[in-house]
């Protein structure tokens, strides 16, 4: 690949829009070619200072007035309007339709805390079980096993659908954003792969289901801070989403 | 979850709320405002360089979105309509300037004569002062395509969706 060839592609790769065969030759390219790294470098900066760039916010006044003048005009003209249905013979990726996006986000963020009711109840009913002592309901091992079971369920039940919808636009995000997203998914990921293996080595252990349920929580966690980041990138709210993404980082 | 078809619910939302506006209902337009103002704000005041006009300016967008909401046909989002809206106004702004100016009439996606846009040297590190006024040395359809894509979060296709209808130069 060419310095010219680079160009062509250079920001589908800084967006990370690139297929993986194109993604490789451009970064096969960057390893030798120092100019065309630090331009790649250059426009992640600029990225990442302009997702950054301050929020101002209009004047109170401005609502007042534009009351005022709207309060002299004549009722806008009506017309008659495309049916909702009519938008489900368009996708999403033709119509760029980002605030349907949004509401796909809300619903399902609603759905996964929803969700994940059961198992706050699951671990608020372990807790008191815990302080009222033996005398109390008998848990038996099996019933455990099954809720343990139902619990992880759960889990990865909002787990799988955040996923779905953080895939969806993880490729319109920063790929500095994307990068931190992208690694702390693996550290994750390899907690969760080795919490379920303690967990099968000895299955009646309460720390080794603890360690799973806290990995599957902090990806939970994770997933639902970058639909919120995306959510408020879109609403343009940089401050917010300067927030989430410090948390991200973390 | 319940099954729902969130892109008919947004739609219907939209439609609604245009319906609410139709109707005379003023929390309804209050309500477009509330959503959009801060971001159409930005926009417009990146877009035309003009900060202590962007409440004037951000007015006008509202005043014409009202006038306008009757050719609202919903094949877009509402969002979508009002930043093409936005758009068209900020580069009608920017034209009148330059006739005002008693410039000749050029073409938007002709680069301007700019010190710093030629030739570009690579950047070690970028602070948001110097952002600024990068973006607003960029010719109006760059600075319009940087500002949606970059600033606004848009994705390429919006940036298109938006950008072409808003103007015929691109």
């Amino acid at each position: 690949m060419t310095c010219g060839e680079l160009n062509e592609l250079l920001v589908d790769y800084v967006d990370g829009r690139l297929a993986p065969a194109a993604q490789r030759n451009v970064e096969r390219h960057l390893e030798v070619c120092d100019t065309c790294s630090a331009l790649v470098t250059d426009l992640r900066t600029i990225r990442a200072a302009a997702f950054m760039l301050d929020r101002h916010e209009p004047a109170p006044e401005v609502w007042t007035r534009l009351q005022a003048a709207v309060a002299t005009e004549p009722a806008p003209k009506s017309r008659r309007l495309a049916m909702p249905g009519a938008l489900g013979r368009r996708s999403l990726g033709e119509g760029g339709n980002w605030p349907v996006w949004l509401g796909a986000a809300a619903a399902l963020l609603l759905a996964t805390v929803i969700g994940l009711l059961p198992l706050m109840s699951r671990d608020a009913n372990l807790a008191t079980d815990a302080t009222a002592g033996a005398g109390d309901t008998e848990i038996s091992v099996a019933s455990v096993a099954a809720e343990f079971a139902a619990a992880e369920k759960h889990y990865q039940k909002a787990i799988d659908d955040l996923q779905t919808i953080a895939n969806q636009d993880t490729g319109e995000l920063d790929p500095q954003v994307a990068s931190v997203l992208q690694k702390n998914l693996t550290v994750i990921d390899q907690a969760i792969s080795e919490s379920r293996a303690a967990l099968k080595s000895q299955p009646a252990s309460n720390n080794a289901q603890d360690g799973l349920f806290d990995a599957l929580r902090t990806k939970v966690a994770l997933l639902q801070t970058t639909v919120e980041l995306i959510n408020e990138m879109r609403k343009g709210n940089q401050a917010e989403a300067g927030r989430k993404f410090q948390t991200l980082s973390q | 979850m319940p099954p729902s078809n969130p892109i008919s619910d947004v739609k219907s939302a939209d439609l609604e709320l245009v319906e609410r506006i139709r109707g005379g209902d003023g929390s309804a337009f209050e309500a477009l405002y509330r959503q959009h103002a801060t971001r159409l704000y930005n926009l417009a005041s990146r877009m035309t360089g003009a900060k202590g006009e962007a409440d004037d300016l951000l007015q006008d967008i509202f005043l014409l979105a009202y006038r306008k909401i009757g050719s609202f046909r919903g094949e877009s989002s509402l969002g979508t309509w009002l930043y093409r809206l936005a758009m068209n106004h900020c580069l009608d702004v920017l034209r009148n300037r330059h006739t005002r100016m008693g410039r000749q009439t050029e073409s938007l996606d002709e680069p301007e004569a700019d010190p710093v846009a030629s030739p570009v040297p690579i950047l070690s590190a970028v602070n948001r002062i110097d952002l600024e006024r990068a973006i607003a040395s960029l010719p109006p359809a760059c600075r319009a395509a940087f500002l949606l894509h970059d600033v606004e979060g848009f994705g390429h296709q919006e940036v298109v969706t938006v950008a072409v209808a808003s103007y015929d130069l691109w």
